[in-house]
């Protein structure tokens, strides 16, 4: 094959015109790309006024979503037309939010607040899922962001978020003990925590910091969520946060009847004492 | 161009050529050999991989924790064990000796060394996998590298293994086209492919020993539970780590492919090369340019708006270096009298396929598409453009030039055009399906594809299977003119270059008589 090949023959030098013409070219076409991308990336980058905000948290291998009422639902409703800012964390290992029909995509990096925002301007539903690697289930972690009117929207957040829809009373305030943190300082089982137990305390007379006896009827539970320092139980600190306007009179009196089931004076529900220290069985809407 | 006209003269292949046997061997043309056999081992078990993990789709063949790992192995041998080092390691070790007229490596012994830890480090890899293939993926995302199952230290020491290897290789390359310009060759009359594996070799010592110790220091972190990337540090800290260390990587295997083809070009247009001292500019921009640009790869990890920035500016200024090289080559090709060889082929697919590549990287650039595509398939697609389609290619290309040199026979012509074709046409239709999963948001890495995606699915199954089809086609044209090629001339292609004035295959002090350097490297 040598033979048929003709000798090398010097080479030309690169005609400065053309070479510096197509260089520019290419520098021009890198500078547009970076133009092109930079107004949508700063866009992304700062929410704007007047968003309706929702909480993300991301979790091997589910999400959840917080509303601006308190309603968690695991998946992700949002009014037509109006821009939508989530904040963003993680319980564990990172994650990423990416909705690709509305180009979103942002990290969720486990101890540090998020932040992305979009506006939907099409009703339909959407698929919304995980784009960075959390193990196993990673593939599977994915739910819907339903983009509807504003009208339907709030429809949905009422109907979903009225917690008394299709729960009796005593239902109810078994749900708010949980929800509303008061699980965290009273037991179900006669311990003692940073407050006093719930167990047997309905009904009855209980002995104060300051000497007296108050018997625990409605009045003194509703004044015990209202304004919980007015009278402390003997053995107890005054540090419990009263929940004046953030508790609703029909829901004082959910947990009032709740309360007479866990004790020998509320009543015939009192046989038995549900086991529902950190359950949450009815906290999600799923759909 | 079959039928053989009689045994060529072994050269450095016969056995009593070199003392050492092979395994002992010191000879650079051997270590060449000896990279090219495992590198080819570690391929076929990389495509391996690929098969049955694309098989997922159809068949459910294997589950998704078994998938996950799957990735994982198949990364680590493509990335780390085959394709990045492969062209410095296999046509480096070959070629820069016998390009400089040189009668071996500087430090021989470094070259074999360079070899055994390769090869040791890929033992420990592939051992590990029968202690428990790690599932943390092939960039180790904390935590699952600490806290996950397999074997992951004998993975680690494996890998550390394999970067000695690099950083070895990478010294040797320094010393070699410093004080191993026998014939007078010039600094600026070295031949391009000289340039790139010189250029290359720095990165390789840099990266080789970096990547060894933040290797070293995630497996501490993993043993201790503790340390710089231990469960308590953030898990951004170490992707910052593993790509700022990594992405040079990829330009150790793009500057020496850069070389290959600038060689081949010039050899195929039957010319000297248009803008040699254009293009070694380029390539040491491209060299200042490959620690500046990991920044891009985070992000899509929450990466600050401001750095977004600084990273996008200076992963689109590598298109101002990338373009002179493209001129050059272009240049010198017009009006070439090109050869229509298998070489000039996969030369030819080499600019189709990495231009491909390097318009995505475009997009990517371009920072509100880049944002939304980081952690798609469409990211995948362009690596495997770049590294399948560029420096895979380039790896062809250049082992259809060089073997007539690195065997002593010519292969088929017409059936290297015909697999390089099929390769090809095989490589697009595997990932332009990728490329549009991507684009429409579809993640890197799920197991479970949407419904509606099995159709491009079965394409890019079809495309694997081309690929792969060229591929045998290639294996089996180079290896079966070993049994029946006829014997290649010193120069079958009638380059300039120094190696083709070495007999093929070369004895193994490689020039029988001292070689004639020019000063135009492509004019003889």
């Amino acid at each position: 094959m040598g033979a048929e090949v003709p000798p090398s023959r010097p080479a030309g030098r690169p005609n400065p015109a053309l070479l510096g013409a197509w260089t520019l070219a290419a520098a021009a076409l890198a500078g547009w790309a970076f133009v092109a991308g930079f107004g949508g990336f700063l866009d992304q980058a700062v929410a704007p006024f007047g968003t309706y905000d929702i909480a993300v948290t991301a979790r091997q291998w589910s999400w959840s979503f917080t509303y601006p009422n308190g309603w968690t639902a695991d998946t992700l409703h949002v009014p037509l037309d109006r821009p939508v800012r989530l904040t963003l964390a993680s319980e564990d290992v990172m994650h990423g939010l990416s909705v690709p029909a509305l180009r979103l995509s942002e990290a969720i990096v486990p101890g540090r607040a998020g932040e992305a925002w979009f506006e939907a301007d099409v009703a339909d539903t959407f698929e919304l899922r995980s784009d960075i690697y959390s193990g196993d289930g990673y593939s599977g972690m994915r739910t819907a962001l339903i983009a509807e009117s504003p009208a339907a929207f709030d429809a949905w957040l009422t109907r979903v978020s009225d917690i008394f829809s299709g729960r009796t009373d005593v239902e109810v305030g078994e749900l708010l003990y949980n929800r509303k943190g008061c699980v965290a300082c009273h037991s179900l089982d006669g311990t003692k925590r940073v407050g006093p137990s719930f167990l047997d305390a309905y009904g009855h007379e209980v002995e104060t910091r300051d000497g007296g006896r108050v018997l625990a009827d409605d009045a003194y539970i509703r004044e015990s969520i209202l304004e919980p320092n007015a009278v402390i139980v003997a053995g107890y600190e005054p540090v419990m946060t009263p929940y004046a306007g953030q508790i609703t009179d029909r829901e004082i009196a959910a947990v009032t009847a709740w309360l007479k089931t866990l004790s020998g004076h509320g009543g015939a529900e009192a046989a038995a004492v549900p086991d529902t220290t950190g359950a949450d069985a009815g906290q999600k809407e799923t759909e | 161009m079959s039928g053989g006209s009689g045994a060529p003269d072994a050269g450095y292949l016969g056995g009593s050529a070199a003392p050492g046997g092979w395994l002992g061997t010191r000879d650079h043309k051997r270590i060449a050999v000896l990279f090219l056999g495992w590198s080819l081992g570690v391929f076929l078990l990389g495509i391996v991989y690929a098969v049955i993990m694309k098989l997922r789709a159809q068949s459910g063949i294997i589950d998704t924790h078994t998938y996950h790992q799957m990735l994982t192995q198949h990364g680590v041998l493509m990335v780390f064990l085959y394709v990045v080092p492969a062209i410095p390691s296999i046509l480096g070790h070959f070629v820069l000796p016998l390009q400089l007229g040189a009668a071996n490596m500087a430090m021989p012994g470094f070259s074999l060394w360079s070899f055994r830890f390769y090869a040791l480090g890929t033992l420990c890899f592939l051992v590990s996998l029968f202690f428990g293939p790690t599932a943390a993926g092939w960039t180790f995302l904390t935590p699952f590298a600490l806290t996950g199952e397999g074997a992951f230290m004998l993975m680690a020491a494996g890998l550390c293994l394999a970067a000695l290897g690099w950083l070895v290789t990478g010294l040797n390359i320094i010393v070699t086209v410093h004080t191993r310009r026998d014939s007078g060759v010039g600094f600026f009359a070295m031949p391009l492919f000289s340039w790139g594996i010189y250029l290359a070799g720095y990165l390789l010592a840099a990266v080789g020993s970096l990547f060894a110790i933040i290797i070293v220091y995630l497996a501490l972190s993993r043993a201790y539970a503790g340390g710089i990337f231990g469960p308590q540090s953030d898990p951004l800290l170490w992707q910052h780590y593993f790509w700022f260390v990594t992405t040079p990587a990829a330009y150790f295997a793009l500057l020496p492919a850069v070389g290959v083809i600038g060689d081949m070009v010039a050899g195929i247009a039957r010319k000297g090369f248009t803008g040699y001292r254009v293009t070694v500019g380029a390539m040491i921009a491209l060299l200042g340019l490959s620690f500046t640009t990991w920044g891009l790869r985070m992000l899509g990890t929450g990466l600050s708006e401001d750095l977004g920035v600084v990273f996008a500016v200076l992963n689109l200024a590598t298109a101002v270096p990338v373009a002179l090289i493209a001129y050059c080559w272009l240049a010198t090709l017009h009006r070439g009298a090109v050869l229509c060889g298998a070489p000039t082929t996969f030369v030819v697919a080499f600019l189709l396929q990495a231009g491909i590549g390097v318009a995505m990287g475009l997009c990517l650039g371009s920072l509100a598409a880049g944002r939304y595509l980081a952690n798609t398939l469409f990211v995948t697609a362009q690596s495997h453009y770049l590294m399948m389609g560029g420096v895979m290619t380039a790896l062809l290309a250049g082992l259809h030039w060089w073997w007539p040199k690195l065997t002593g026979r010519m292969y088929r012509q017409g059936l290297g055009r015909f697999a390089a074709g099929l390769y090809l046409v095989g490589l697009n239709l595997a990932f332009v399906p990728q490329i549009l999963q991507g684009l429409a948001g579809v993640p890197r890495g799920v197991y479970t594809l949407p419904a509606e995606l099995a159709g491009s699915e079965l394409v890019s199954l079809t495309g694997v299977w081309i690929m792969i089809t060229g591929l045998v086609l290639v294996a089996s044209n180079l290896f079966g003119s070993l049994f029946d090629g006829p014997a290649a001339p010193a120069n079958p292609w009638g380059a300039a270059t120094l190696e083709w004035q070495a007999e093929s295959p070369p004895p193994a002090g490689n020039f029988a008589a001292p070689p004639r350097a020019a000063a135009d490297p492509y004019v003889g």
